[in-house]
């Protein structure tokens, strides 16, 4: 096989990082076609979007962790990180949960199953999933940040033995905008301890009503030195959750968060995604609060 | 031992240029007809004459990285019968030419290893740069006559070079006193011995004696050194950046001719509905669209904030990520923005408050 040969078929078949196989002489820059399966419309202006790579030997390599992104790109709009979704242990799909809120995102939610997508990925650092091993977990989440929780939470569900208490708690502005309501009753049929929270509440709402700070009442202290943490919404939010969960006893090192920028290549070139001398996409999204000193430019 | 020392009569400066294009295109500074010198590829070494006298205006940035790129062609089919819908992309690779480098500034020089470790050192390696670098030869020019900006003196990376270069030439007058570092440099002198006579203890002492000299005559003073520290202090100086940051008219003439400056955008350029081109263009982070998110959340507060990652980028996160500053003190910036917006007016700001503060603490002490 002659160089060039390998090469073309290195361009459309194998190239960006395949999971595990990593493959040689690969243009990073170059999209592999996905399929979406399904579309679950999780809000008004949410979907999850359940995808697998057109290529079978592409499906067979591809892995990833809970935090991980895809650089998503859609027919004409370029691209855009997105936070996989799915639990890591499922095999021969996995989920975006995408909101409608830009210009490549509004045409993503014009998609249909069936049609294509190019993604590049996994990029960045993932949840620790060994250091939680056997730890009890609280996992706040806010708005579509619950997007990258969800992969955690899927991973507990399925292995509730390898993981102590978990507890959720999300909260959104309204009822309308919290995600993954139908499958919650799934999560507490599994063991998670769900808890919700809206800014405004409407008539059929029974839940609490306020900010999801308001969840973190004493009954979330750390039961144990090494319970663990795990924080994604707005800045804002993170801000104050994390301020929150320091005043109820979690050391930095055991509070992890994740965060969202603007990006463009994934791997730590393109100098977009910064937060002070860190970038987002290499050294995080997945940060411990240890890492990330002040929180006011989150 | 390998001799690393030679000298080139300047005489010989042009039958040796005209050997080495046989097998490699030549790009040096012309003076073109604006009279602008800039690094240019040179076609007719009869008609175009290389201005070794001036700073190009231009680095040698876009001749790796250029300013707008493909990457990549892609096509859409709609789906038709039992076809599926298909999105494919073609990646459109440069082909990797030998090219020649010649006159090329110590700071220059300097910012293709920045470059390198940016492109090439990290994650995964930029297939675009490294085709265009990879049959590179480096001929740089010490610099006997600091420019008017020029700071490299302080930016540790001029104005002679101690290492990264194939060839190193140093002018002594009637002749050019000539350094191998790098094994292609190396080649160049094995295969055309006929321009190379060894360096004798006089030109030693000469290229001894004009380094001396160059390192006298910078007209500016920067304290780069000081603004590492105090930035690494964790001195954030919010006053001076929001100054600058007002008088940044955003135009991003900074970004575009520091040769250190590599953040880009990609973006869509659709053709027709079903294809177009993925295109990597020059970014930079003075921009307001530079952090803007979807939803217009933007982590950088851009009236007070504008400028920020640029200085705090080259004088403390690159220290903290690959242990040196990436300013490389050509000056090129004071020199572009009309603002006073550069990066010798932030480190001069920064220090002379830290003087400030010092000078309060010795009031105090008496």
């Amino acid at each position: 096989m002659t160089e060039r040969s390998i090469r073309t078929i290195d361009s459309q078949v194998m190239t960006g990082r395949a999971g595990r196989l990593r493959l040689t002489s690969k243009n990073p820059y170059v999209p592999r076609s996905a399929i979406i399966r399904e579309i679950t419309r999780e809000t008004d202006s949410v979907s999850t979007f359940v995808m697998s790579f057109i290529d079978e030997l592409e499906n067979n390599s591809f892995s990833y962790q809970p935090g991980q992104f895809m650089m998503v790109s859609v027919a004409h709009q370029g691209e855009a990180p997105i936070s996989i979704s799915s639990s890591s242990l499922q095999s021969d799909f996995f989920s975006l949960t995408i909101r409608n809120s830009g210009r490549l995102t509004k045409a993503m939610h014009s998609l249909k199953p069936g049609n294509v997508i190019g993604l590049r990925g996994p990029y960045g650092t993932a949840f620790p999933l060994e250091e939680m091993q056997g730890r009890n977990l609280l996992i706040v989440g806010g708005g579509i940040g619950m997007a990258p929780l969800r992969s955690v939470v899927h991973t507990c569900c399925r292995q509730p033995d390898h993981f102590g208490k978990v507890s959720v708690l999300y909260g959104s502005q309204n009822p309308g905008e919290l995600c993954f309501q139908s499958e919650m009753q799934s999560w507490k049929e599994a063991g998670v301890d769900c808890r919700l929270i809206v800014d405004a509440a409407d008539n059929g709402w029974q839940h609490q009503v306020g900010l999801v700070t308001d969840l973190l009442t004493d009954e979330f202290r750390p039961q144990k030195k090494k319970d663990l943490a795990l924080v994604c919404g707005p800045g804002i939010m993170i801000r104050f959750v994390i301020q929150r969960l320091e005043e109820l006893g979690y050391s930095p090192e055991n509070i992890f968060t994740t965060l969202e920028r603007h990006m463009k290549c994934g791997f730590g070139l393109c100098g977009h995604c910064h937060c002070r001398e860190k970038l987002v996409c290499v050294d995080g999204p997945v940060f411990r609060r240890s890492q990330l000193g002040v929180l006011e430019d989150l | 031992m390998r001799r690393k020392q030679w000298i080139l009569h300047k005489d010989h400066l042009l039958p040796f240029l005209r050997k080495l294009r046989k097998s490699r295109s030549l790009v040096a500074p012309v003076r073109n007809s604006y009279g602008d010198t800039m690094y240019t590829e040179m076609n007719d070494l009869d008609n175009e004459s290389i201005e070794l006298a001036e700073q190009p205006q231009n680095s040698l940035k876009s001749f790796f990285f250029p300013q707008r790129e493909k990457l990549c062609h892609y096509s859409v089919d709609e789906a038709v019968g039992d076809s599926a819908q298909a999105y494919r992309f073609y990646p459109s690779l440069p082909e990797s030419r030998a090219v020649v480098y010649f006159g090329v500034r110590s700071c220059d020089m300097f910012a293709v290893m920045y470059c390198d470790t940016i492109f090439l050192g990290g994650r995964e390696r930029d297939v675009y740069y490294d085709a265009r670098r990879r049959n590179a030869l480096f001929i740089t020019l010490a610099c006997n006559h600091p420019f008017e900006n020029c700071f490299c003196n302080a930016a540790r990376t001029g104005p002679y070079l101690e290492m990264g270069y194939d060839l190193q030439f140093t002018d002594l007058g009637d002749r050019y006193f000539v350094e191998v570092d790098k094994a292609r440099g190396r080649e160049v002198v094995q295969q055309w011995p006929q321009f190379f006579v060894p360096a004798g203890d006089d030109d030693r002492q000469a290229h001894y004696q004009a380094a001396l000299e160059s390192r006298g005559l910078f007209r500016r003073q920067v304290h780069v050194d000081l603004a590492v520290q105090l930035l690494d202090q964790g001195e954030e100086p919010q006053a001076l950046l929001a100054e600058l940051s007002a008088r940044c008219q955003d135009c991003g003439g900074c970004a575009f001719i520091c040769p250190t400056c590599t953040c880009f955008n990609i973006v869509d350029q659709p053709l027709s509905d079903d294809r177009g081109e993925r295109v990597r263009t020059w970014d930079a982070c003075t921009f307001d669209g530079f952090t803007r998110m979807a939803g217009n959340h933007n982590s950088v507060q851009i009236i007070s904030q504008r400028v920020t990652k640029r200085f705090y980028h080259k004088l403390r996160d690159d220290v903290l990520r690959h242990g040196r500053s990436s300013c490389v003190g050509c000056g090129r910036c004071v020199g572009m923005c009309f603002g006073g917006v550069d990066i010798v007016r932030f480190i001069d700001g920064l220090c002379a408050a830290d003087d400030k503060r010092s000078e309060k603490r010795e009031d105090g002490h008496d």
